[in-house]
This record gives structure tokens, C-alpha cells and sequence, in this order.
């Protein structure tokens, strides 16, 4: 029974407004035909698709595989959030060693404050920063007393803000190497080779 | 013989192990650029002291408008060349002339150049207290771009940074 027969049918029944005759319902009352047969079956094709498993799978697969390949097991070096580090293409990976932090007029170790540099600008030239030379004599002399016939590698990494003057830099940079730390290193962004 | 895999819990163990992926890759990496405080440790009393030739040693002067490459044994002046500082351009600072310069120079006065010699040879960067630790990092950037083969162990080769670096104190 079409839409329009059905509706002549109701007008002239007189039980039409309490006895109705089942039947679809869904959308019938929307004046367009397409729309009635596909709600009603008739229609090409089927409102529910398939999910087409087999592709959904294997594109699962080759996500999983691709984070796997670029998992680090070792995690994120912790940044200071406030420092933006400057960036370099012959830089080599990072290594396991103390972390001193420079932002702006503080210094950290391993996240832990270790002085300031307030001083060494205010006096225009370079500074021990004692603080910073006491954590770090500290810490070489827990690392010789847990590793008693090891020789000290005197490794440390300098996180340093890209706008810090040269005077601060070079200011840490000797008080850590006076605290048995002259082998340093300079944490930088990774920047990629431009193809040649 | 043939068993079917149970697809609903193998797509959820795929997700899972997808979430978890994601939420603990690191997306940024750092890198370090190496440098040396050139300390000398205690004298050995069991050693006899002999006098040795001063090596020549690479000091690169950071100026307003260039940079001065001055190779020097001892106190003695072997060489000094010029390179112009390009102009500021954009965000990332790239001295590319001073690299290859860098590279031409350690050709010509460089001591260490063999592939069994461990040694590096010197550089001293002389810089103004004013200036920003991305213009530092950008000098030693270009300093280390030029590289030689070190034979490691078993006769592996392995490519190393000429220079060393480290900073002039006044």
C-alpha cells in the first residue's frame, strides 16, 4: 500500500482515530518516496554497513608495530618546562648523568634547586656559584663511594635557556668543572640535515 | 584442525596495546653537543716530567661582525683567518661559512688527523659575556660539523667530531 492510499483510507474510516492498522511507522509521516523505501527496506541498499574487519585489523597491526618501533623504553628526559633549548644538527645522544638546569636566575640539579645567578650578572663577571659546587661535589662523592673501583666519568649535562648570556654559561660551566665535572655537555634540540 | 580466532577480544587487546603505546611515546628528542673544561689532573709523582711540544690549538674569537680563526702554538701565532657573520635570518641560526671554513682550516693545521689517533685536537671559544647561549650553540654547531674516522675496536670504523671544545677564561 502506497503512502497516499493509505491516507485517503483514514480519512473516510470512522474507527480511524482508535483502531490502526500495523504495520511500519517509522518516518512515514516525511513526504519524500526515497526516504520511505529505504526505511521500509525497499530502498538499493542497507542502512547498516559492515565493518570490513580483515583492513581494520591489519591497520591495528601496523599502528601497534609502528609505536613499538619508536618506543623508548628509558622514557622522557625531564625538561624544565620554562627553558627552551636551543637546537643543533651535530649533537649526539643523551646519557645517564646530573641534570643542572639553568632558567633565568635559578639553577637546578636534578630538578632540585642549586643557586642562583642573580650575583654573576649583578657583578658583571664570572662566579663561582657555591651552591651548585657543594650539590655537585656531593653527588661525585655518593657516586665514588657506590662505585669504589670505578674511575669517575665527570659527566654532567647543562640544560641551558637559549637567551642565558654567554658570562652565565660559562659561569656554571667552570663551577661545575672546579666540582669534578669537566666533561660537559650541552642538552640541545635535535635538528635534522637538510638533505644535500 | 582449524581453529577460529576470536576476533572481539583480539581488536581490544589491539587497541589496548595501542593506548598504551601512545600514551607513553616520547614524541620530542634531545640531543647533547659535547664540550671540555680541559682541567689537568694531579701531577703523578711516579712519572718523570719531560717537556713536551705545546700542541696547536684552534681559537675561535666570536666578534659583532665576524669570527676569527686563530690557530696557535703556545703563545705563538701560526695562522689567522677571517670569516664574515652572515646576517640574522629567521629563528634557526646557522653558520654554515664558518663550518666549512672550520673544516678547510683542520685540514691544514690540524694535529690529529691519523684514524688510530683517539686524540682531538683543541678549540677555545673566546666569547663576549653578553652573548645568548643559542649563538654559543651555534658556533660549536659548526664546529663540530666537520668529521673524521676513528678505527674502533675490531678495526670498526666510526665517525667523530674533529674538534674539542672548550671555553676561554679570563
Amino acid at each position: 500500500m502506497s503512502v497516499g492510499a493509505s491516507r485517503q483510507h483514514k480519512h473516510h474510516d470512522k474507527h480511524a482515530h482508535t483502531i490502526k492498522m500495523p504495520g511500519q511507522v517509522l518516518m512515514h509521516k516525511v513526504p519524500l518516496h526515497f526516504v520511505w523505501r529505504k526505511v521500509t527496506g525497499h530502498g538499493g541498499k542497507a542502512v547498516n554497513a559492515e565493518l570490513a574487519l580483515i583492513p581494520f585489523i591489519d591497520f591495528l597491526l601496523v599502528t601497534v608495530v609502528f609505536l613499538l618501533m619508536s618506543f623508548s623504553a628509558s622514557g622522557e628526559i625531564g625538561v624544565d618546562k620554562n627553558i627552551k633549548l636551543p637546537s643543533a644538527e651535530n649533537a649526539e645522544s643523551v646519557i645517564e648523568a646530573p641534570m643542572v638546569a639553568v632558567n633565568g636566575n635559578q639553577v637546578l640539579v636534578d630538578g632540585h634547586l642549586a643557586g642562583s645567578t642573580r650575583a654573576i650578572e649583578d657583578l658583571g663577571r664570572m662566579q663561582k656559584v657555591d651552591e651548585l659546587f657543594d650539590l655537585l661535589k656531593r653527588k661525585r662523592e655518593l657516586w665514588k663511594s657506590f662505585h669504589p673501583n670505578k674511575p669517575f666519568p665527570g659527566v654532567c649535562i647543562l640544560q641551558v635557556d637559549e637567551a642565558v648570556p654567554a658570562l652565565v654559561v660559562k659561569s656554571v660551566f667552570q663551577t661545575a668543572a672546579y666540582a669534578g665535572y669537566p666533561n660537559i655537555s650541552f642538552m640541545v634540540r635535535k635538528r635534522a640535515r637538510p638533505a644535500d | 584442525m582449524n581453529t577460529e580466532l576470536a576476533l572481539i577480544p583480539f581488536i581490544d587487546f589491539l587497541f589496548v596495546t595501542v593506548a598504551f603505546l601512545l600514551i607513553t611515546a616520547v614524541w620530542v628528542s634531545f640531543s647533547r653537543i659535547n664540550a671540555n673544561a680541559q682541567i689537568p689532573g694531579p701531577p703523578d709523582p711516579q712519572k718523570e716530567i719531560t717537556p713536551q711540544t705545546p700542541e696547536k690549538v684552534l681559537h675561535l674569537h666570536i666578534l659583532e661582525t665576524d669570527f676569527s680563526l686563530v690557530w696557535k702554538q703556545g703563545s705563538t701565532v701560526v695562522s689567522e683567518t677571517k670569516v664574515a657573520k652572515p646576517e640574522p635570518s629567521g629563528e634557526i641560526i646557522k653558520y654554515a661559512d664558518l663550518a666549512k671554513k672550520l673544516g678547510e682550516e683542520w685540514k691544514l693545521h690540524g694535529g690529529h688527523q691519523d684514524a688510530s689517533d683517539k686524540k682531538l685536537d683543541q678549540a677555545v671559544i673566546h666569547a663576549d659575556n653578553g652573548l645568548p647561549f643559542r649563538d654559543i650553540i651555534a658556533v660549536l654547531d659548526a664546529l663540530y660539523d666537520t668529521k673524521r674516522e676513528l678505527s674502533g675496536a675490531g678495526g670498526k670504523m666510526q665517525l667523530i667530531p674533529v674538534f674539542n671544545m672548550s671555553f676561554s677564561v679570563r
